[in-house]
């Protein structure tokens, strides 16, 4: 829409201004017509302002009382070191004031929220296993969080205009497949609890390539689909009141069902097939309106991961400690027995209603407490009551990006927020079902919370696309009619 | 330190954590819960719902609906608009009367949330009212299930209806239409 193109017909309208937009004299491009651009900055950035000071409160507190619970005194290290996160966020928050005026002002204190509770919980957990210095998961916690908040503030700076994506659809596409591929090349390559998805030399500096993949795969399905959405969407026959696609119109769906199930047998990582499917699946669905496609999909998925269940060893195991977890075969089987899933649930179960207390449970009795199992962790310490209040903060941290979709004027900004939003929402379900046993446990992490670095900055990623969209949708022209 | 401040401390924690949801969930509950709408009043609703305000009397039930069918279609409004013959959106009446909004290809919300592209701030219009788009190359009016719903040449819109050239759309209070 440009701005030439704005022209007032009446003199008497010409110049009509509203009242009560805070007076800042916008753009010299502003048309004198009746359209304009929206700004309330201080407004937005004011009110994120004061929702950061009430996280980096909550996150100090979460460290002091996990000192005060399980070491009984207050060791002011950790806590200048969470000082040091709580200035990085205000950093991204000093830069939005700069570059993203009109983000959305939620996103970034709940995710920083998020942020702090994983690390209080890691920390809680270095304590108990009696972890110091640099082998502290904590403090690596702490490194991870500044570089990614780090790729945050860089994301936005970069990326002006979401549109500049859609550009690059092929390349992203091209990236997400040469991610996925990267821990299979051999000498790159790591294997961790059987899932083949780390890269890394050695020790040091190891990496989940396919959290960064999640981000370049929903780049890649929202171009894709905005180009080639009508022929997906328009033509098909009914059946059982639903209109299902063409036989050729197939290829797509069943090129990342392939693409899923290569993950389950090679990297043996049903968590991400998961995802990725699940994640093309809702684009899908909302770029076409059909429930077709989703019907077909989670039928193609259920099919595949039955035959997998079947010939696969860990997938077994999986649904069998899914269905039997407190069966003494199960309970003792190694590897692969249900111990951690039972350890879990008897931790949540501690919890109870308020839980523990931070540093009073004993969540480090389950294996890998500080990642895959920090949600058994939290919910043994901080009970129901922590556990809901995290999952509100998931939700609402959801909700505003569909949110973000829902107000996007284009057809690309809609998906990708849609796609990004919902990929996080669908990774806290797999993970929290698998803990919970609402389905079968499958090693994933939880975004923000769990210990893991690649995961942090895909995660703190996904935050700054979603601001910067919430920045363009919102910074468009407008005409403002009061009644 | 006793085990109770311990205690009271751990539930300050919890309390915190949930002051801070609700004060996200207080600070956007427009966003969440849209905001009051006032119900139009039914003379000043359109035809549709004149008309069967006044069952009593034949006469006037018949009389409200003639003048508005006859201006839905003047000479030549046939035509829909398309991205390739629409180019404007004119306010014909309310506050804005005459001003124009340029058409892209772009979707155009109408609503009163400040996300929209189309603000109408007035009590009759809901958070999120209405939405134009372009389907297959032509203009298309939805309705987002507004509380006064959207009226297009004086029939409530129910599903998305393509939009001839100067056919007038009723949101809350104001009329638009599109123009070459």
């Amino acid at each position: 829409m440009t701005d030439e193109s704005a022209r007032s017909r009446s003199a008497s309208n010409g110049a009509v201004t509203t009242a009560g937009d805070g007076g800042t004299p916008a753009r010299p491009a502003t048309p004198p017509s009746g359209i304009r651009r929206i700004r309330m900055p201080q407004k937005l950035r004011n009110l994120e302002f004061w929702l950061l000071i009430v996280a980096c409160v909550i996150n100090a507190a979460a460290i002091v009382l996990v000192q005060l619970g399980a070491l009984g005194r207050v060791d002011t290290q950790l806590v200048l070191l969470g000082a040091g996160l709580s200035v990085l966020v205000f950093g991204l928050h000093i830069s939005m004031r700069f570059v993203a005026r009109d983000a959305d002002p939620f996103l970034l204190p709940i995710a920083t929220v998020l942020n702090g509770l994983g690390i209080a919980m890691i920390y809680r957990i270095d304590i108990a296993e009696g972890d110091a210095g640099w082998d502290s998961a904590a403090v690596r916690q702490i490194a991870w969080s500044a570089i990614a908040i780090i790729c945050a503030i860089a994301t936005i700076f970069v990326i002006r205009n979401h549109r500049v994506l859609f550009r690059y659809t092929y390349l992203a596409g091209l990236v997400a497949i040469i991610l996925l591929i990267l821990p299979l090349v051999p000498g790159l390559g790591q294997s961790r609890g059987g899932a083949q998805v780390w890269i890394g030399f050695g020790d040091i500096a190891t990496f989940q390539p396919g959290e960064i993949a999640k981000i370049a795969l929903a780049v890649f399905f929202a171009g894709y689909l905005v180009r080639n959405r009508d022929s997906l969407s328009m033509v098909g026959r009914k059946f059982l009141g639903m209109r299902f696609p063409r036989g050729r119109d197939l290829g797509p769906l069943l090129i990342v069902w392939a693409l899923s199930m290569s993950v389950i047998v090679f990297q043996r990582d049903l968590g991400t097939a998961l995802l990725y499917f699940g994640l093309f699946l809702v684009m899908l669905y909302v770029a076409t309106s059909r429930l077709s496609w989703v019907v077909l999909g989670l039928s193609l998925f259920l099919a595949g991961a039955i035959i997998a269940s079947q010939t696969l060893d860990y997938v077994g195991n999986r649904f069998a400690n899914w269905l039997t977890p407190f069966s003494d075969e199960r309970f003792n089987a190694d590897p692969g027995g249900s111990y951690q899933l039972v350890q879990g649930l008897f931790g949540l179960a501690n919890g109870g209603l308020i839980g523990t207390g931070w540093g009073q449970g004993r969540p480090d009795l389950t294996p890998v407490p500080q990642s895959d199992y920090i949600i058994a962790s939290l919910g043994e310490e901080l009970g129901l009551a922590g556990i809901f209040a995290i999952l509100a903060l998931y939700l609402l941290f959801v909700a505003r990006g569909f949110r973000i979709g829902f107000a996007g004027q284009d057809d690309f900004g809609k998906l990708l927020g849609v796609g990004l939003a919902f990929v996080v929402a669908l990774q806290v379900f797999i993970v929290v079902g698998g803990v919970t046993r609402v389905i079968p446990l499958t090693g994933l992490t939880t975004p923000f919370l769990a210990a893991g670095g690649s995961s942090l900055v895909a995660n703190w990623i996904i935050v700054a696309l979603l601001l910067r969209l919430s920045d363009t949708v919102r910074n468009h022209p407008r005409l403002v009619i009061d009644g | 330190m006793s085990e109770l401040t311990l205690v009271v401390l751990q539930l300050g924690f919890l309390i915190l954590l949930w002051v801070f949801i609700f004060a996200i969930v207080y600070a956007l509950r427009s966003d969440l819960f849209g905001q009051r709408v006032r119900k139009l009043q039914p003379e000043a609703a359109g035809a549709p719902a004149a008309a069967s305000s006044f069952p009593s009397s034949p006469v006037a039930a018949a009389a409200p609906t003639a003048p508005v069918s006859t201006p839905v279609a003047p000479a030549g409004a046939d035509e829909i608009a398309s991205s390739s013959n629409a180019s404007r959106l004119v306010i014909t009446s309310g506050a804005k009367s005459g001003v124009e909004f340029p058409l892209g290809r772009d979707e155009i919300t109408i609503g009163r949330s400040s996300d929209s592209a189309i603000i109408i701030r007035d009590d009759y219009t809901s958070t999120h009212h209405a939405r134009l788009m372009l389907w297959n190359d032509r203009w298309m009016i939805q309705d987002l299930d507004s509380t006064n719903g959207t009226l297009l040449n004086g029939s409530r819109v129910t599903v998305p209806t393509p939009i001839p050239l100067g056919a007038t759309v009723k949101v809350g209070a104001t009329t638009f239409e599109l123009r070459r």
